[in-house]
This record gives structure tokens, C-alpha cells and sequence, in this order.
């Protein structure tokens, strides 16, 4: 790996729970800054869980609890005196399925600087006019800003949900299989989306597509039964492989 | 064996057909007597005359004001508490033994007599908070009987909201409050407002708990405070029925008339205000 670039996250011995249920076991890694780092691995492996760990979403889960380390810039995100609401501030999610808001295209953007103290009036119609513009929205919303969200292609409203993302300004993306409802033009429309925010954010990529790893990333994990089993530079994870389970997975002998 | 199928089919569905016309036949025929015995009575001076002892000069003002006066109070009183403690029930609390005996309690409130209500009513705001015979211990009663129907049915419809609205504000860095009050609540208004419809068109029929707590059954001026007595629609309909002369009588359908309206109009009223909502919501 890139030992020059500076690293986001530097996760430690990370295990997690819902209930009784051991979700994720002695996770280890670093996510390096202004890269994007796919996180494979078959279903139920733990790599949602992974990623929602790292904005501290799943403290909404009942019966949801962590040990280890999560250093965020250096900060421990999971410290008694860190701020949950803080870090999803500064730590932004794209999910699965498209939810936006069922409000305006305007307003679906606007609800996060809202939420930080924007005032409304021209530097918010700024803010919704950039947001969209960086990702890849704007021309093909501009005339319906007042129309509702709900009335978007699916691809789009992925889209939207990532310019709600990038109105609040965080310094990460997470995102949860972004495409797996998606069809492969609005897929390959995110995957170049995704090349041109990483030159001003760091981004972590859950998906189950292996051909979308290949294609977008820069460092891959792969995660089976809880496990980290093997991350490395993406190249290296696909050609040459150091475990034998993550051959096994990547050449489709199972998952 | 297929033409059996299908016999059976039909069979069934003229079994469902009669049940709705038995439902429906009882409802028309208990209308057609009201309005035959009280549509004559009915008139703009029924509405604006006081109650009196001659049934041709009896009207209906104090009563029908006083059901209004005291439906818009128990709303007041009963939605603000209701729909609180079915969002702290449904987005604060944790789930575990608690919280579940709360919610058998509630559900076992709603099935509780109404007479009930109007005993817990005198002790506890006619007796010892001293508001005697008052249109506010009549409001403070009935949303003491309206509450575990609007606390379940809010909570009903806050869980109707997917979680997927509830996460993507969080994701934003919204507090807990931030995505009640701008994502949550607005999405579960409308099944709210339809819980909270059917339970004041429940309460606007009491008559036992509002004679429990010794609400007036004649009064010839309009309470002009919240602290005034009052009388309301069905205790008056009962005290005209039970008198003796025809005429009362046809007074008597006449004001179920009257409250019939009010039923319908507030229930237009509530389905109006959804349909605007929903039509918000979907744009």
C-alpha cells in the first residue's frame, strides 16, 4: 500500500455485536485519505456492518455495541466525549436503496446546510446549485428544483442522495452498495462520479460487485464471515492475491 | 370439480354481499326514522334557540355549542399529550419489558368503559382540583377517554415511516429532535390526524362520563368560560327522549340530526386536511 499517503481512518482490533450476535471480529486497517477504498465480500460478511461503524449509524441499532478503535484524523470516534451527531456531520452516507426525502429537489438538498445554521436565500440556492453540479445533477434538474424527489429516476435519486451528502460538506463518503438498485448506465454514471470526488474526498465503498471494485478503487478489502481477510492495493487484490479464500472469491468459486 | 369451484366462489360472495346489506339496511332504516320523525323540526330557529320546556320553542343552541366548545378543548388537551407520549414511546424508548407493559396498559385504557373515564373525571378534576361542574373538566374527561385511541394509532402511524427517511437525516448530522420534527411527524400526520378523527367521533357520542361528572342537562346561556358549565349534544337528545310528550320526541331526532352533521362534517374535515397533506408529501 501507499505508506505516503496520510490515512482517514486507522481502525484497531474493531469486533461488534447486535445483541449476541458477533457481527465483526479483530477488524484491522487504514483508509487512506483522498483514495477509494472498496470493501468486498459476500453477503452477510460484515462489511455493512464495517462501514456503518464508521459515522456511527448503527448507535441507532438496539443491542448495537463496538469495541476496539475507530481513529478518525486521529480522534477516537467512539470515545464517551465525542459527539455522535458531530462525526455523521463530518462523515457523510450514501445507502443502498435511494431515500430521498419525499420533499422538493430543493429542499431534499437544502435540509442539511439547514440543519448546520444556512440561512435561506441566495447563498442556500448556492449551496443546492454547487452540490448538484458536483454530482453530475444539475443540468438535468435545474428547470424542476420545486418538484418532488419521488418523481426521479432511481439513478438520479442516487445521485441526489449524494448531493444531499456533499451539501453538509463532510470530509467522507460512505457508501453502502450505492448501486445495487440501480441499472448499469445510471451504475457507470456514479462510478465516474465517484473518480472525480475523490480528488477532494476520501471515499469508502461497500459492494458486491466485484467489477465495480475493480474498476473504481484504489485499495480493496475483502471480508468474509466477520473477517478481514486480505486488503491491499486493488491491483494487487485482484491479480495477485495473497490468501486463498480471496482467490477463491474473486475468480467466482464461491459467494 | 372446477364448476364446484366456482359455485363455491359464488356462494361466498353473496355471503359477503348480504352481510354488507344487513350492516347497511340497520344504518338506513334507523336513519329514515330520524329523519322522518325529526326533519320537520329541523330549521335555522332550532339551531339558534335555547332549550325549553315547550317543545315547539326547543332548540338546540347551548348543547350544540357546548359539544363544539368541548371537542375543540379535549383536541387541544388530548393531541398534544397523545401524539407525545406515542413519540417518545416509539422514537425514545427502548424496547424491553417496560415499554411492553405501557403498551398492554394503553391498549387495555382503550377498551375501558367510558363511564369509567367519567368516575376517574369527578374525583381527580372535578373534586380535587376543585373545577367543578366546568367545560374544562367535561374536555379534561373526554381526553382522558380519547388518549389511549390517539396514543396507539400515532404510534402506529410514526412507525409507518420507513427507517430508510429516518437514517438519511441522521446521516446528515441531524439530532434525534431535528429528524422528529422535520422528517418524521410531517410523514405521519396524516394517519395521526385519521386515529385521532376516529376517536373524537367516538367521544362526541358520550353522554355517560360527561352525567358522571355532572355536566347540566338544561341551560338556557352559553358558557363563556373555560371554568363555565355546560351541557352537550347526547345528554340533551337522552333528556328529550326520556320525557314523555310526542313533541320531545321529534326534537329529540331532530338534534341527532344536528349531531349527525356535526359527525360528518368533522370527518370531512379530517379527510380534507389528510389529502392536502398526503398531496404535500407526493407533490
Amino acid at each position: 500500500m501507499n505508506t505516503t499517503s496520510p490515512m482517514a481512518f486507522q481502525i484497531q482490533d474493531l469486533n461488534s455485536w447486535y445483541g449476541e450476535r458477533q457481527a465483526l471480529s479483530k477488524i484491522s486497517l487504514s483508509i487512506p485519505e483522498h483514495r477509494i477504498t472498496a470493501i468486498i465480500g459476500p453477503s452477510g460478511c460484515g462489511k455493512s456492518t464495517f462501514i456503518r461503524c464508521l459515522n456511527r449509524i448503527n448507535d441507532l441499532i438496539p443491542g448495537f455495541r463496538v469495541d476496539g478503535q475507530i481513529l478518525f484524523k486521529d480522534q477516537d470516534i467512539y470515545r464517551p466525549n465525542v459527539d455522535p451527531i458531530e462525526i455523521r456531520y463530518r462523515i457523510g452516507m450514501v445507502f443502498q436503496k435511494p431515500n430521498p426525502f419525499p420533499k422538493t429537489i430543493y429542499e431534499n438538498i437544502a435540509y442539511g446546510p439547514l440543519l448546520w445554521g444556512a440561512r435561506r436565500g441566495a447563498e442556500l440556492d448556492a449551496i443546492v446549485e454547487e452540490s448538484l453540479k458536483k454530482a453530475a445533477l444539475w443540468d438535468e434538474v435545474k428547470d424542476k428544483l420545486q418538484q418532488s424527489a419521488l418523481a426521479l429516476s432511481g439513478g438520479q435519486q442516487q445521485r441526489l442522495c449524494i448531493a444531499r451528502t456533499l451539501a453538509v460538506e463532510p470530509e467522507v463518503i460512505l457508501l453502502d452498495e450505492p448501486c445495487s438498485a440501480l441499472d448499469p448506465i445510471a451504475t457507470a454514471r456514479i462510478e465516474e462520479l465517484l473518480l472525480e470526488l475523490k480528488k477532494s474526498y476520501t471515499i469508502v465503498i461497500v459492494t458486491h460487485n466485484m467489477q465495480q471494485a475493480a474498476r473504481v478503487s484504489d485499495v480493496t478489502g475483502f471480508f468474509l464471515l466477520g473477517e478481514l481477510i486480505e486488503v491491499g492495493e486493488t491491483r494487487q487484490i485482484f491479480t495477485n492475491p495473497k490468501d486463498r479464500r480471496t482467490e477463491d472469491y474473486i475468480t467466482g468459486r464461491f459467494g | 370439480m372446477l364448476a364446484n369451484r366456482y359455485r363455491t366462489d359464488f356462494l361466498f360472495r353473496i355471503c359477503a354481499v348480504a352481510m354488507l346489506l344487513i350492516g347497511l339496511g340497520t344504518l338506513a332504516v334507523l336513519l329514515i326514522d330520524v329523519l322522518m320523525d325529526g326533519a320537520g323540526k329541523l330549521s335555522w330557529s332550532f339551531l339558534t334557540s335555547f332549550p325549553s320546556r315547550k317543545p315547539e320553542q326547543a332548540g338546540v343552541l347551548s348543547p350544540l355549542v357546548g359539544t363544539l366548545y368541548l371537542m375543540l378543548l379535549t383536541a387541544v388537551i388530548a393531541l398534544p399529550v397523545g401524539v407525545g407520549a406515542a413519540v417518545y414511546l416509539e422514537e425514545y424508548s427502548k424496547q424491553g419489558w417496560f415499554s411492553r407493559i405501557i403498551e398492554i396498559n394503553i391498549a387495555n385504557l382503550a377498551g375501558v368503559p367510558s363511564i369509567i373515564y367519567g368516575l376517574l373525571g369527578l374525583e381527580l378534576f372535578v373534586r380535587a382540583m376543585k373545577l367543578e361542574r366546568s367545560l374544562l373538566a367535561g374536555s379534561a374527561t373526554m381526553a382522558l377517554l380519547v388518549l389511549p385511541i390517539i396514543i396507539i394509532s400515532a404510534r402506529e402511524a410514526l412507525r409507518a415511516v420507513p427507517p430508510s427517511i429516518r437514517e438519511a437525516s441522521f446521516a446528515l448530522g441531524a439530532s434525534q429532535w431535528q429528524t422528529i420534527w422535520n422528517q418524521v411527524l410531517p410523514l405521519a400526520f396524516p394517519g395521526i390526524l385519521t386515529g385521532s378523527i376516529l376517536a373524537f367521533s367516538r367521544a362526541i357520542g358520550e353522554a355517560a362520563p360527561l352525567i358522571t361528572i355532572g355536566a347540566l342537562t338544561y341551560i338556557a346561556f352559553l358558557p363563556d368560560s373555560l371554568l363555565a358549565p355546560f351541557t352537550v349534544m347526547p345528554i340533551q337528545i337522552f333528556n328529550w327522549v326520556s320525557r314523555p310528550q310526542r313533541g320531545f320526541h321529534e326534537v329529540a331526532a331532530a338534534a341527532i340530526l344536528v349531531l349527525m352533521a356535526v359527525l360528518i362534517l368533522m370527518n370531512a374535515i379530517a379527510v380534507y386536511l389528510r389529502q392536502r397533506y398526503q398531496k404535500r408529501i407526493n407533490l
